[in-house]
């Protein structure tokens, strides 16, 4: 795999990754932090992918299939959360 | 050329990442950026995925690559509606520039009864009727 | 569902006679299997309807893909451009779905397609609330989503 790619790729999702952690910091409100979550796990779900390609082991993907699944959940136990807790302004 | 094609894969799904992390930067209200990142980034997710299907080519990658993206497949619209609803009924503000809301008029937020403007159609029911119903949709939520 | 089922195990069955555990020879073993259940299901009522249902699939993903990268344009290009030419808000869609099931998989894809978001169903499940990035003109809008349903109802009844 040409090492290029791999750096242009590694590089395009870390910065992919810093802004998504720029509006989880910032959100100005709980659910903008929600999402920007889920954005940050399906980056680092790609990026696990690319690092299984990097290193050429393919049992990372393993990981991906639980990130994928618990950030699913995070997101759905979040909603719950939000809608017991009724109107807010934070 | 399978190098080629895994590169492009991995590009694309890369770019449409870092769209929508650029996306969820810019936006200016909630709805509007979870556009950007549950397509974008469910799909660019996809697109690394079969990258490393193709890569590998071997059945047990491929059907836990395949696994991986059904998974996001199905779940990120599952994710995103819940998140919208729960956050449009919390009262996160929309952005100045939205041009219609037809949910806020029809949303009764002491019932929490949804209305859709339709009732008027069903032949039969009166309005005591209705408001039993709206009653019973309450512990629903 | 159930024929699709059989189709897995007749290629299954295929796989395991011919003792070739390949990726190319289960395909084989699939089309295979396709071809003897297209024959079977005027006998059989349990899976009648099975061959036509396949290439529906296929064209309803085809059409879905093509209007996934059109919409992810359209998207991409307002959030990469400094002005804004969105207008979003929120819009209600009348569904000709009937049943919870049918319910879900619309407001699934409509979700999937950038640029509409499926908020929330009405309490008689007659209306789904959207929200819409592009409302310039609604009516178009409303067009589209009821052709992607009708596809989609198409593949699931």
């Amino acid at each position: 795999m040409s090492a290029y790619v791999i750096n242009l790729v590694y590089l395009m999702l870390s910065v992919a990754l810093l802004l998504g952690f720029i509006r989880l910091a910032k959100g100005p409100s709980l659910p903008d932090r929600v999402v920007a979550l889920e954005l940050v796990a399906s980056i680092v779900a790609g990026m696990v992918g690319v690092h299984a390609i990097y290193t050429g082991v393919s049992s990372f993907l393993d990981v991906a299939i639980v990130l994928a699944l618990t950030a699913f959940l995070a997101a759905i136990g979040f909603a719950r959360f939000l809608e017991r807790g009724g109107p807010r302004d934070d | 050329m399978t190098e080629i094609l895994v590169s492009a894969l991995l590009l694309i799904g890369a770019a449409l990442m870092l769209l929508a992390a650029i996306g969820i930067i810019r936006l200016p209200d909630l709805p509007t950026r979870m556009h950007a990142t549950t397509k974008s980034g469910a799909l660019g997710t996809a697109l690394i995925m079969i990258a490393v299907a193709f890569y590998f080519a071997e059945v047990a990658v491929v059907t836990r690559a395949l696994a991986v993206i059904a998974f996001i497949i199905v779940t990120a619209p599952v994710a995103a509606h819940v998140i919208g609803r729960a956050s449009y009924f919390v009262g996160v503000p929309l952005w100045e520039g939205t041009i219609k809301d037809d949910l806020k008029t029809s949303y009764d937020p002491e019932t929490h009864y949804l209305r859709s403007g339709f009732e008027e159609d069903v032949p039969k029911k009166p309005a005591a009727s209705k408001k039993t119903t709206a009653a019973k949709a309450k512990p629903k939520r | 569902m159930i024929g699709f089922f059989w189709n897995i195990l007749l290629a299954l069955a295929w796989v395991a006679l011919t003792g070739n555990f390949g990726g190319l020879n289960f395909t084989f073993g699939f089309a295979l299997g396709y071809a003897v259940l297209a024959i079977a299901q005027t006998q059989l009522p349990a899976i009648r309807g099975y061959a036509q249902r396949i290439p529906r699939v296929l064209r309803f993903m085809g059409f879905f893909i093509l209007e996934l990268v059109k919409a992810n344009l359209k998207v991409a290009f307002d959030i990469l451009t400094p002005p804004w030419h969105m207008q979003p808000g929120v819009i209600a869609y009348p569904l000709s779905a009937k049943t919870e099931f049918e319910i879900t998989m619309v407001a699934n894809f409509i979700s999937l397609t950038p640029g509409t978001l499926s908020l929330d169903v009405s309490n008689d499940n007659r209306v789904l609330f959207i929200h819409a990035m592009f409302l310039q003109d609604e009516k178009k809008l409303l067009a589209e989503l009821n052709e992607v349903e009708r596809r989609l109802l198409e593949v699931l009844r």
